[in-house]
């Protein structure tokens, strides 16, 4: 390149190629790097507003099988608040406390439902199956069902949107 | 990075492409270094600027913006407020705006009053005027988008101003506003006009302008 010879002969055109190099990064990075900030802020926002969200009341939970509950709550989804229906399978531990397991299976995202008979949850989707307390047990699924963060108060069983 | 630019060059040959674009003279009277009164040549250099910079920040902004009456205002509310310099990217886009008729107006002005429009750069002149009306056309389109009180209204004193045009002015209203009321249809219209038709027509004619304004040179003064 003929400019590259010219540059390496006269200091002040270097130098002043490397002036304009240097206010076009500048500029760049100026731009540049808020501008990925900008893109990337929702995705590194893991600050959620930690809300308990009420699911079931205590009292109408099965013993030694899980109850299946459906709960709605609000939502923050980017600019939009939704309306947002999930569930959830909540468990009654022998010292008093709860489980509460999400019915996503950890393989591809179905809903998973229990089998009474088989004392099973089972996935329709691709056949995975954990056990009551949600731990793999056969099937693709990589790892066991996500269990969420829970409370009981006043008889009531409140969760976190955030999994545990 | 050398190494990469050889292997195309070597291919492609572009590198009297890029001299024969970089390296041209600037005449004395155009050079702030020779005469001081000559950063008005700049002029026409910093609009372009600028409007490199509204396609920039227009082209984040659009991530999160929605042209729907239901949820513009939300969208642009969650930018200012939530996003990482969300408040930095959509002032500069509204300053910018700003900024970007007054450096055309005043590029206009310089080319006004050095008489550079004349004979013969007439047709450079044209695609100048046809530029500013699309810089205008951006101002106007983008003003609605934040669907607020202030944008609501702006847009429906303008297209009544549009629709007191002798003979033409009902139907262009009508066209603008997709109906007789400025609402969901008009909002979508001049968000793809501001983001689509514009663009479209403002890079045509800037290919155009800088074109003209090499195969010509800069103009003396007379």
């Amino acid at each position: 390149m003929q400019a590259g010879e010219e540059t390496t002969k006269q200091p002040r055109r270097a130098f002043l190629a490397g002036g304009i190099k240097a206010i076009a990064a500048l500029f760049g990075l100026g731009l540049g790097v808020p501008l990925a900030l900008f893109s990337f802020s929702p995705a590194r926002q893991k600050d959620r507003p930690e809300e308990w969200i009420p699911i079931a009341d205590f009292a109408s939970l099965n013993d030694h099988r899980p109850t299946k509950v459906t709960y709605a709550y609000t939502r923050q989804d980017g600019w939009m608040k939704t309306e947002t229906r999930r569930m959830a399978f909540i468990l009654k531990k022998d010292d008093g406390g709860i489980t509460v397991l999400s019915n996503r299976c950890t393989h591809l995202g179905c809903g998973v439902d229990w089998d009474a008979t088989a004392n099973q949850f089972k996935c329709p989707c691709h056949g995975g199956i954990f056990d009551l307390e949600g731990k793999i047990l056969e099937g693709p699924p990589p790892k066991s069902l996500a269990r969420f963060t829970a409370k009981v108060e006043d008889g009531r069983v409140f969760i976190r949107e955030g999994q545990a | 990075m050398s190494k990469i630019w050889l292997f195309i060059d070597r291919r492609l040959n572009l590198s009297p492409l890029l001299r024969e674009m970089a390296d041209h003279r600037i005449p004395d009277h155009a050079n702030p270094l020779k005469k001081a009164s000559a950063f008005m040549y700049c002029f026409g250099g910093i609009s372009f600027l600028i409007l490199l910079l509204q396609l920039l920040t227009g082209m984040f902004l659009m991530l999160y913006y929605v042209p729907s009456p239901d949820h513009a205002y939300a969208s642009v509310s969650y930018i200012k407020n939530e996003v990482a310099f969300g408040a930095l990217t959509q002032n500069l886009h509204r300053v910018g705006a700003s900024a970007a008729v007054v450096m055309v107006f005043l590029h206009m002005l310089r080319v006004y009053f050095t008489k550079s429009y004349k004979n013969p750069r007439e047709l450079n002149w044209i695609a100048g005027v046809l530029l500013l009306l699309v810089v205008l056309g951006f101002g106007f389109t983008g003003y609605l988008l934040p669907w607020d009180q202030k944008a609501y209204w702006a847009t429906t004193v303008g297209v009544n101003i549009i629709e007191t045009v002798p003979w033409l002015g009902g139907f262009i209203a009508d066209m603008l506003r997709g109906g007789d009321e400025v609402g969901a249809l008009t909002l979508t219209r001049f968000f793809v006009i501001h983001v689509m038709f514009l663009p479209a027509l403002l890079l045509c004619l800037l290919a155009a302008h800088f074109f003209m304004v090499r195969r010509q040179g800069i103009s003396h003064p007379l």
